[in-house]
């Protein structure tokens, strides 16, 4: 397995043959102005600069009451309702701090599988949410994963910052095997701040893509998850005999394909989509399929309307 | 069963050899080709469901194999050739002789009946069996084989494709003969005669054709017989007046029913004439056009049915011939003055006589044809010609004069001579006339028991004729054999004959004269195409098929001659297409065809190779539908 891995990293087409020359070129950059002026106006009441925390603190916005206990400061002290009630109650304030939105694009290598279409769809999906992200002020932090988190971009905010993100993105590549679970134990630990995880993949985990989420989850983490889906994949070109091996693993399999195995490969497709679709509704997880038939500023509202990313 | 392609070992040998290069194939075959997936895990969950098919799967594969084997076991026994004992012992040795003559022109086939014997011999070649073997033959004046012995579809196929028809009588003995020779030793010999059966008796010079244990079958073709034919066409021009000529056409209904027809004479492509009549059934009804003028060279003649209609045999209903040339002959006349003389000289308006007294001869400027020498006999000069000598004596006379004969006659004469021609001699009377010792090789046209009067002969490269006595001596001036015999003379020397034919019959030997210099000679065929003849004896010679207008062309590079002619089918045995319903060669009568059946071949290869497609095909069926894989 090893020489193959090695001749397919060797024979891994150059940038320009991997159709990712002009993946953030003008007219990318004039969608996502677009699709930022978009997300003020129509989802404007979802989407401001300002995040309410959980977290009370010394903001403006008069959050709820509690006792009054030895040490508070005075100056917060309700002394309406203590004229009224003759109760010592103090006001809380929300504390107002910017949302940390975490862009964790999956860079294993059946991201990269056949047309290296899905990780091309994935960085600009990426970008066009951190677009979005940055010019609402909020803190963007940019992480590429395998088997362990492959790269990071530091927190940054305002959208002057889109092109280092451009820069970042430009540089990842499909290689690598996938583990989500592992990666994301690591990216939860080298991430306090929990925030918004917006998950890009195609979650081809071989052992299991409950885990990476589910380890985003249990580290009171956000998560969204885009799942970037190929339709192709469901319809592989295979006739006659074949030795089939995975592109991540190599784990291989003899197969003899017919029309009806490949019926059945489509059902099985299908089946798996379902099964992820399933899961995230029911742990409550934010789940949108990207499929690559639909063009990213499209699927980019699609993200915005199903609100979960600012909300 | 028997092998008759490559023997059984060489079999054995090639089959060992790919039979190993299939199983190696197949082999190879079963390693899969590596493929990258995206997620191996779907792959997984279908594939624990199909491991319970694998057994399946595999005996499908080995099916495969079988088939591949079962595929080179064919192509090797077809390779092998294999017949029957049966088949290989009995195959037929036929030859097919098929009617090319004139009356196989007719158009009661499909469309005409050569076209009918050409899908005839289709028919038969197709239905041979594997062991048979056949010849084609196109029978005509001559015989000519189209193919070889040959069992070989293709070739025979394009043997019959290359029959031509022509407008000539078939020589049916020459014919069976021919198939004769060739069958001779030969299993199973069979004569396949294809025509109308209007071939005549089979005797020739050698007596009846005897066809021994030779197989003789006939098919008959064409159904109808109405026909009306130009059976003679002569023209000739009046030997005292070149300018007008006469013809003479037959006309002939061959058929069983009266015929209106109307006949055409063509000159030099302008009507001449056009009459309409009724020919009788099987009546031949000569015409005359006498006293005609116009042309000067072609005639053609054309017969149609009075109703517009076309009759069965279009062939015969054309004729054609060409006049003699004409050209002034030039005369250098050396007399001393001899009325008779000069006024036959007179009836030909084509000839350009110049009159000198002996005193005057030779006369040094100008080249003459014919040189006449009236009572005298100097040395001849070179520009003299031919030589004409009338009462000749002396040293330079041709003929030596040893002495007088007194009060003779023509009593013995050449009849054939064209000197002779349209003469009468027997009684005319002489008075006087020399005695002349003729040389070796002079031939006496005409004399008495006494004495030759009328010599001809050659004296290095002219000829002369010598009349023994003088004019005024008989009364031979007085009769119209005087001017004729001059005139022929005068005619025989320029080459002008008035026996010219004007036709050649078709199917004969022609022997046309040429320059005797020329090696070959470039004939223009009625049809405007080309062909070298040879040349022998001064005689282009050629067996003419067409009927038509022909050019030959001979003679030494830069001087070449050419010669005109015409040549005709002329032949009544054509012209009669009543198909004949059976055949008898002496009093063997002809047997139908039988044993040829389209469609069924002996050959098992050909049977092998179809079942080797058919697998061939089941095989890229069973692989592209994913049945065998």
């Amino acid at each position: 397995m090893g020489i193959r891995n090695l001749i397919r990293r060797v024979s891994l087409p150059p940038p320009s043959i991997r159709g990712e020359d002009d993946l953030f070129d003008d007219e990318f950059q004039r969608k996502l102005e677009y699709l930022a002026i978009v997300s003020r106006r129509v989802f404007g009441g979802r989407m401001r600069a300002e995040r309410r925390t959980k977290k009370s603190g010394s903001g403006i916005e008069f959050a709820d009451h509690r006792d009054y206990v030895a040490g508070d400061d005075f100056r917060y002290l309700d002394w309406n309702v203590y004229q009224r009630f003759e109760r010592l109650l103090l006001r809380l304030y929300e504390e107002e701090e910017d949302l940390s939105i975490y862009i964790i694009v999956d860079t294993s290598s059946s991201m990269g599988f056949g047309r290296n279409k899905k990780i091309v769809y994935a960085k600009r999906l990426g970008a066009a949410l951190a677009y979005i992200g940055l010019a609402n002020l909020d803190r963007v932090t940019i992480v590429t994963t395998t088997d362990h988190v492959m790269d990071r971009m530091p927190p940054t905010r305002g959208k002057q910052r889109i092109f280092k993100v451009f820069q970042f993105l430009r540089a990842a590549h499909a290689d690598g095997t996938t583990d989500l679970g592992s990666a994301l134990k690591t990216f939860v630990s080298q991430h306090k701040r929990r925030g918004l995880a917006i998950l890009l993949s195609d979650l081809y985990d071989p052992a299991g893509f409950e885990q990476g989420i589910n380890v985003l989850r249990y580290n009171k983490f956000e998560p969204f998850v885009l799942h970037i889906i190929d339709r192709y994949d469901a319809k592989p070109a295979l006739r006659g005999d074949v030795r089939v091996y995975d592109c991540e693993t190599g784990d291989e399999r003899e197969v003899t394909v017919t029309a009806r195995v490949l019926d059945k490969y489509r059902e099985a497709y299908e089946s798996y989509l379902e099964e992820v679709k399933l899961f995230c509704t029911a742990k409550q997880v934010a789940y949108v399929p990207a499929d690559l038939s639909v063009p990213f500023d499209e699927m980019v509202l699609r993200v915005l309307r199903r609100g979960g990313m600012v909300d | 069963m028997h092998l008759t392609g490559l023997p059984l070992a060489t079999l054995i040998q090639i089959g060992a050899v790919l039979g190993a290069l299939v199983v190696v194939s197949y082999i190879l075959k079963l390693k899969r080709r590596p493929i990258a997936v995206p997620f191996s895990k779907l792959w997984e969950r279908i594939l624990r469901e199909k491991e319970a098919t694998s057994l399946f799967s595999q005996l499908k594969r080995l099916f495969s194999l079988l088939m591949q084997l079962a595929l080179l076991g064919l192509l090797l026994f077809a390779l092998g050739d294999p017949r029957t004992a049966a088949a290989v012992l009995e195959g037929r040795n036929l030859v097919i002789l098929v009617d090319s003559s004139a009356s196989m022109r007719a158009t009661d086939g499909t469309p005409t009946r050569l076209d009918q014997a050409r899908e005839e011999v289709r028919k038969i070649i197709r239905g041979m069996g594997g062991s048979d073997r056949a010849l084609v033959a196109q029978m005509d004046a001559s015989i000519t084989p189209m193919s070889t012995m040959t069992s070989d579809l293709p070739t025979l196929e394009g043997a019959a494709a290359s029959l031509h028809g022509t407008d000539t009588r078939a020589d049916f003995p020459r014919a069976l003969r021919f198939a004769l020779d060739t069958l001779r030793g030969h299993t199973r010999p069979e004569i396949v005669v294809i025509s109308d059966g209007r071939l005549g008796d089979a005797r020739d010079a050698y007596g009846t054709v005897s066809l021994g244990e030779t197989k003789l079958t006939y098919v008959k073709t064409g159904a109808r017989a109405r026909n009306a034919a130009i059976s003679q066409f002569s023209v000739r021009r009046y030997p005292l007046d070149k300018s007008r000529y006469e013809v003479m056409i037959e006309v002939a209904n061959t058929s069983e029913e009266p015929l209106d027809v109307e006949l055409s004479l063509f000159g030099d492509n302008n009507l001449v004439d056009l009459t309409k009549f009724r020919v009788g059934p099987k009546e031949k009804l000569p015409r005359f056009y006498p006293n005609l003028s116009g042309a000067s060279r072609a005639l053609e003649a054309r017969l149609s049915l009075a109703n517009g209609e076309r009759d069965d045999l279009p062939v015969d209903d054309h004729a054609y011939a060409l006049l003699p040339e004409r050209r002034r002959a030039k005369v250098l006349c050396v007399t001393k003055g001899n009325t008779y003389l000069e006024a036959a000289l007179l009836l030909d308006e084509y000839l350009d006589v110049h009159t000198v007294s002996p005193g005057e001869y030779p006369v040094l400027q100008g080249e003459f044809d014919v040189t006449i020498f009236d009572n005298v006999a100097p040395p001849v000069a070179k520009n003299s010609g031919h030589a004409f000598y009338i009462n000749p004596s002396g040293k330079d006379s041709p003929v030596e004069v040893k002495g007088t004969l007194e009060d003779v006659g023509f009593d013995t004469w050449e009849k054939k001579s064209p000197l002779l021609r349209w003469t009468a001699i027997a009684d005319i009377n002489i008075a006087k006339a020399n005695k002349l010792a003729i040389g070796k090789e002079d031939k006496v046209v005409g004399g008495s028991f006494k004495g030759p009067l009328l010599v001809m002969g050659r004296r290095g490269a002219s000829r002369f004729v010598a009349l023994a006595f003088d004019l005024r001596d008989s009364d031979l001036p007085l009769r119209i054999t005087w001017p004729l015999l001059l005139l022929n003379t005068i005619n025989d020397f320029v080459e002008e004959d008035t026996s010219y034919i004007s036709s050649f019959r078709t199917g004969d030997v022609w022997r046309i004269p040429v320059p005797a210099e020329s090696h070959d000679g470039l004939l223009t065929m009625p049809d405007k195409t080309t062909r070298t003849i040879p040349v022998l004896d001064g005689h282009a010679v050629f067996v003419g098929q067409h009927a038509g207008f022909y050019n030959l062309k001979a003679g030494v590079v830069g001087s070449e001659v050419e010669t005109e002619f015409a040549a005709n089918l002329s032949d009544l045995e054509e012209s009669t297409i009543g198909p004949v319903a059976e055949l008898t060669v002496g009093d063997v009568p002809a047997g139908p065809l039988e044993g040829f059946k389209v469609g069924v071949r002996r050959e098992i290869w050909i049977y092998l190779l179809a079942a080797a497609l058919i697998m061939t095909t089941l095989e890229w069926v069973t692989y592209h539908r994913r049945i065998t894989v």
